[in-house]
């Protein structure tokens, strides 16, 4: 491995700028993500900054059951994040719909159908450490050596 | 006649400031916003037509799942209009459980609209503070309910579980501090001046512009409009429950007295635990056909359930009205129009704390 590849190795683990779309859920997810910002989970200590922007994004994290609102704007969304990049679905209702995915509803789940997600968290909701983790685990197996896997 | 307008300025669906994707489109002449839209649409999931026809120990659940941030009360609104439809008495106990939970998720609810606030008008630090303490909230929810957001605690007839003599004294101890904690807190907020030149005299809804756009919760009664479904509630009138009004009609006023009513809710907390009465928590009965109209006070507003049942206590029709809708009207016509700055907006909006999924469900 390059030196150039260790450090960049090196920078990208402390460095993660998390974007997130709610994209028709109940706001129960939602929640339990601000909660990840507070003092006693403290994302920031693990060097990800969670804030909206998806043009200086790293992780995009879907959370909701796809609602048709979404249909001409989630992939635009995806296509403006640069690379190297990961989606993650918090919840069950991206996996699966969850309660939200019968009939006469007005959703399409899963999100997999729309944007390709690296990693899913189930759980309604799950919690706030659960989605920590997942980030983290999204650090070590996407980011880490990305030129040398994309090659 | 063509309507000079400098720029038509759109804020959303993915903004920092909001939690959620809605979109304010602002017509400004210069900085000063002359015209407000409000865009919904993006959260639709068509809640109500899954839950007719199923019957209630599922239309519970998606009741709930109308909106994860008061999760509480939409159960608490759909069991007690079941109750009325079908003649249920409840326990005293449960009663008083029924409201520790109910005030605990009002608590939660107003902690995280004020640390939306305070975030958009970046005073991070206070923002970081309340957040702290809306986990200590959520610790005590999770010690009586067993869980964080969703937690389904109100059956017909009573509630799920009991609450342990220790969790009963843990959750003493722990309010006393938050209440410390939160009169440092309301001090920072009321004296700091930085924020009080985002939030004094901005945003402003007069008492005539909140009752024509049918304001309801914290946002109508800091225009000095005494409304409150609790002051029906035969549990919280037994406990002496009076509404916080405040008259400034600004921002300003608009967090105090979320601030204020947390620390009622602490009150009515402590005289709940101290009134509780040693019995069951669960009664008897069964969900028979009826139709009502049952009113609760959700920590943004009133909520109103609609409810026709069958005899098999399926759910036959159902409507919901979730309060934001009418904020966010009195929002658009009233409180945008003529904000000084385009950062303004985003702050005036948060403070009515808008939650678009339980608008569109």
């Amino acid at each position: 491995m390059s030196i150039l590849q260790t450090i960049k190795n090196k920078v990208r683990s402390r460095s993660i700028h998390v974007s997130y779309v709610d994209v028709g859920s109940c706001n129960g997810c939602d929640i339990e993500l601000l909660a990840c910002l507070a003092p006693r989970y403290d994302i920031e200590q693990y060097g990800i900054f969670v804030h909206n922007n998806p043009r200086e994004a790293d992780v995009l994290i879907v959370i909701g059951a796809y609602t048709h609102g979404w249909e001409e704007k989630l992939a635009p969304l995806w296509e403006k994040i640069p690379d190297p990049k990961a989606a993650i679905a918090v919840g069950n209702c991206p996996i699966s719909g969850c309660c939200f995915n019968r009939r006469g509803s007005y959703v399409d789940p899963p999100v997999s159908k729309h944007i390709p997600i690296a990693a899913e968290v189930p759980g309604c909701p799950p919690r706030p450490t659960e989605i920590l983790n997942a980030i983290l685990s999204v650090r070590d197996s996407v980011f880490a050596d990305w030129e040398v896997k994309r090659r | 006649m063509k309507r000079t307008v400098d720029v038509n300025i759109p804020l959303g669906p993915v903004h920092p400031c909001f939690k959620e994707p809605a979109r304010v489109k602002c017509e400004t002449k210069g900085e000063r916003v002359i015209a407000a839209e409000v865009e919904l649409g993006y959260m639709k999931k068509g809640i109500e037509r899954i839950m007719k026809g199923r019957p209630w120990q599922e239309v519970m659940f998606l009741a709930e799942r109308v909106c994860g941030i008061c999760s509480v009360i939409h159960n608490m609104v759909f069991i007690e209009a079941l109750e009325q439809i079908g003649g249920i008495a409840v326990p005293p106990r449960a009663r008083y459980l029924r409201v520790v939970a109910n005030e605990l998720d009002r608590m939660q609810s107003h902690l995280l609209a004020n640390f939306s606030y305070c975030y958009t008008i970046e005073h991070e630090t206070l923002a970081m503070y309340l957040l702290d303490l809306r986990e200590q909230v959520m610790d005590l929810l999770e010690r009586l309910t067993g869980a964080r957001v969703t937690c389904a605690y109100m059956i017909p007839g009573g509630v799920r579980c009991d609450i342990h003599q220790e969790n009963q004294e843990f959750m003493h101890v722990s309010l006393d501090r938050i209440e410390t904690e939160l009169v440092r807190y309301t001090g920072m907020f009321e004296t700091g001046p930085m924020i009080a030149l985002r939030s004094r005299g901005i945003g402003i809804l007069t008492q005539e512009a909140a009752y024509q756009a049918h304001a309801v919760g914290p946002t109508a009664r800091a225009s000095g409009i005494a409304v409150d479904q609790r002051t029906q509630h035969p549990t919280y009138m037994k406990l002496g429950f009076a509404p916080v009004v405040r008259h400034d009609c600004d921002n300003y006023a608009r967090i105090m007295v979320r601030f204020d009513e947390i620390f009622q809710s602490i009150q009515l907390i402590r005289a709940c635990l101290s009134g509780l009465q040693k019995g069951i928590i669960r009664g008897g009965g069964t969900c028979i056909a009826g139709e009502i109209r049952y009113s609760g006070e959700a920590p943004r507003g009133e909520l109103t359930y609609v409810i026709k049942t069958d005899e098999y206590g399926r759910v036959v029709e159902i409507q919901i009205q979730t309060p934001s809708i009418m904020n966010i009207e009195a929002c658009c016509h009233s409180m945008i129009i003529g904000a000084d700055s385009i950062a303004d907006v985003t702050s005036t909006f948060v403070s009515a704390d808008p939650c678009i999924a339980c608008t569109e469900r």
